[in-house]
């Protein structure tokens, strides 16, 4: 019989805690997160919502990942852009989906942007900003499109543009110059792109492409790679090695299975 | 509880304003380039502001770092070389101005400029040369060297490329050597594609690469686009 | 003529109405009386040589030193009061050190030489308001010789003069001293250029033999050579005694 596998229960293991803070304090130095040093945007339309995220994930000052997905899955009819430390976005996201998918089914009904918005302000005011997701949060239900910011605190905004992550300052002047009431679909997703373009070529900690989500009533549109506005330049020459260029230090060869004559394979049909 | 302890004023005079710097030097060449990206955080300030300058027909100075001190440092070898050229009624080699700007960065050994300096050019044989400093003045003659923000980045490849490290068969330059074996068409396109590849990975690098090439006949200075995000 | 010398004489700050410094012009008169000294310059490098007065038979001849080392490349022959020229050559030094500190290369003389000049002139007020730092004009002369390395091939070699007055000016071959207008004339008639350094030292010795009163010999003289190889280098008694015994 198969040993039975026992899975923690649910939540935060604080075990290391106590002994990481005392390492900290002979002089250890924490693991650097993989932050988002980002540019997410959402905007209202006539016709639903747009939003919008770069694609550049950044270690300090080294770029980690220049095409992540920044905008997340969290119902068939709403999408979530997160900023911050990438794994509480990812994370956050990906539990709240699993929450809305539950409330799904045992309720029956689509789920509402407000419910989403809800369970995320109080899963992140719980831990008292300590996980750090700033959100943009988006979906059109059954009382029409809505669109909201969620902070790392636990503090929400309802409103028809928003920006977020350290690009939003660059995001939102485009925002505030180009945004009017009841834009067509392909305005909308225009001026979602130049914000974060702004962002992109602005703010240090965003960069590579641009994502796009459209979101409107009964359907939804994620254009990956929306826009490409900076692909890599042909390099001036190849940088192939002959092999045999890296010098063997030490060769041991061992056998780590033994080959056992044994019968021959069947192979009658 | 309402406490009136001593407070202590903080006073941080430096900042680090980001940009990568490299040089080649060749048997009778030396390449010195630097991205023209000025930042501050996440802030761009300028996406042209030149970190390497010309100091004469046989020498090329480039700094990173605190931009304000890199710029004291180009000031105030460029006051001493005109000086110098009254005085002595000839123009500044190389060498003497490698040795003069370690003199300078050690006389403010105890408040240093945040400058991070490569001196390039040829030497008095024509040959290429390049002098390494760090922000107090030690100095080394090196074949070839990077600095600034991307510099972790783009030195093993000068060292894999330009000095041959860790490649089996091919002749390897010692660090202590003064130049490396590099044709000048080589060592551009090395110099483009390290700093193509650095703009991709470090955040602090872009804009536009403005590389100057020392050779018998002068200074040529050319600038080429690089990415903007 | 007497009366105006007797009243503008005094001052080291003052014209005469014919517009002369007296105390510069006796500092130069003073020089006449020192012992006799000559460079040659030759493509190859410059050969300095001095008589060196020894009055009693008791006195160590060694203990006159009238050629001095300033830099590796770099040497001088004075005449006049030689005891000025300590706090010259003293000045010469350190210029040269600090120069090669700043630049990590050799001074060239003719900077050394105008470093030495600057410093000549310290009797009145700086230019740019330094102190005076002497009573009195040098009452030395010097000649300077060097071996510059970062000038055209067979340009390197360097001879100047310098006086009390401040002005120096570069020679292919100079004498000074109580025996140098006859030791200058006869440096006129003989030298040539492409002269070589064997040629120079001949020379140098045979013009220092004719204006000497004592007989020349290799304790009464003082030689030495700047060349590219060997910089500076004082000639060895028994090298000495070699030349003169050829001669």
């Amino acid at each position: 019989m198969a040993a039975r596998i026992d899975l923690p229960a649910g939540g935060f293991s604080f075990d290391l805690a106590k002994r990481n803070a005392a390492l900290e304090a002979q002089g250890a130095t924490a693991p650097k997160a993989t932050k988002t040093g980002t540019t997410i945007v959402g905007l209202v339309f006539k016709d639903g919502i747009v939003l919008g995220a770069d694609t550049r994930a950044t270690e300090g000052p080294i770029v980690a990942d220049k095409n992540c997905e920044k905008i997340h899955y969290i119902a068939p009819n709403i999408y979530c852009c997160g900023a911050g430390t990438a794994a509480d976005t990812e994370f956050t996201t990906h539990m709240i989906s699993s929450k809305m998918d539950l409330h799904r089914l045992t309720t029956g009904r689509d789920s509402r942007v407000v419910t989403a918005m809800t369970l995320l302000k109080q899963y992140l005011f719980r831990y008292q900003g300590h996980i750090s997701a700033a959100l943009v949060l988006g979906g059109f239900d059954v009382t029409g499109p809505h669109l909201y910011t969620i902070y790392p605190h636990g503090s929400t905004d309802k409103l028809p543009y928003v920006t977020m992550g350290s690009g939003s300052l660059a995001a939102m002047s485009v925002f505030e110059a180009g945004w009017s009431r009841d834009m067509e679909r392909q305005a909308a997703i225009d001026l979602v792109k130049d914000a974060i373009e702004a962002g992109i070529f602005n703010d240090l900690g965003s960069g590579s492409n641009v994502d796009v989500c459209v979101i409107e009533k009964n359907h939804v549109d994620y254009l990956r790679n929306y826009a490409r506005p900076n692909e890599r330049a042909q390099k001036e020459q190849q940088y192939r090695f002959a092999p045999g260029t890296t010098a063997v230090l030490k060769a041991s060869v061992r056998n780590l299975v033994d080959v056992v004559e044994g019968d021959a394979m069947d192979i009658t049909s | 509880m309402a406490t009136s302890s001593a407070k202590e004023a903080s006073f941080s005079p430096y900042e680090d304003n980001g940009g990568t710097n490299l040089a080649i030097a060749g048997q009778d060449y030396c390449v010195i380039a630097s991205d023209t990206r000025q930042s501050r955080g996440y802030n761009i300030n300028t996406r042209f502001a030149p970190k390497t300058f010309k100091l004469s027909d046989k020498t090329v100075l480039s700094t990173a770092g605190c931009q304000p001190d890199g710029n004291m440092v180009v000031t105030r070898i460029k006051q001493h070389m005109e000086s110098y050229k009254h005085a002595h009624n000839k123009e500044m080699s190389t060498p003497a101005v490698g040795q003069l700007l370690s003199t300078m960065l050690y006389m403010k050994r105890f408040f240093p400029y945040y400058s991070f300096n490569i001196l390039g050019g040829l030497d008095k044989e024509g040959k290429g040369c390049i002098y390494s400093y760090d922000a107090i003045g030690s100095a080394e003659r090196v074949p070839c060297l990077a600095s600034g923000s991307a510099a972790a980045l783009v030195q093993p490849f000068l060292d894999n490329q330009v000095r041959n490290c860790n490649q089996v068969g091919k002749p390897r330059i010692m660090a202590a050597s003064p130049v490396s074996h590099l044709s000048l068409d080589q060592a551009i396109k090395i110099t483009k594609d390290a700093f193509t590849s650095a703009t991709e990975r470090d955040i602090y690098t872009g804009d536009n690469l403005q590389i100057f090439i020392v050779t018998r006949d002068g200074v040529e200075e050319q600038v080429h686009p690089l990415k903007r995000d | 003529m007497f009366l105006t010398r007797s009243e503008y004489d005094r001052g080291v700050n003052t014209f005469s109405p014919e517009g002369r410094l007296f105390q510069v012009e006796y500092a130069i008169e003073a020089i006449k009386l020192g012992s006799t000294a000559i460079g040659i310059r030759t493509s190859q490098g410059v050969l300095l040589a001095v008589e060196k007065r020894v009055t009693s038979s008791l006195l160590e001849a060694d203990s006159i030193e009238k050629i001095l080392e300033i830099d590796s490349h770099l040497g001088c022959a004075m005449s006049g009061l030689t005891a000025d020229s300590r706090t010259m050559v003293d000045h010469a030094r350190v210029e040269a050190q600090n120069h090669h500190f700043t630049y990590d290369e050799k001074i060239s003389t003719k900077s050394v030489t105008q470093a030495v000049c600057d410093l000549a002139l310290r009797f009145g007020e700086g230019a740019q308001g330094e102190k005076s730092i002497m009573s009195r004009p040098f009452g030395v002369a010097l000649l300077i010789a060097g071996f510059d390395d970062d000038v055209k091939e067979g340009d390197g070699a360097q001879l100047y003069h310098t006086d009390p007055s401040g002005t120096f000016v570069s020679y292919k071959a100079k004498a000074i001293g109580a025996g140098s207008e006859g030791a200058q004339t006869e440096l006129e008639q003989e030298y040539y250029d492409g002269m070589s350094l064997q040629e120079a030292e001949t020379l140098a010795l045979k013009v220092l033999k004719q204006v000497m009163e004592e007989k020349l010999s290799a304790t009464n003289i003082q030689v030495a050579s700047v060349t590219s190889e060997q910089g500076f280098q004082v000639y060895s008694k028994e090298k000495l005694q070699t030349i003169v015994d050829a001669l």
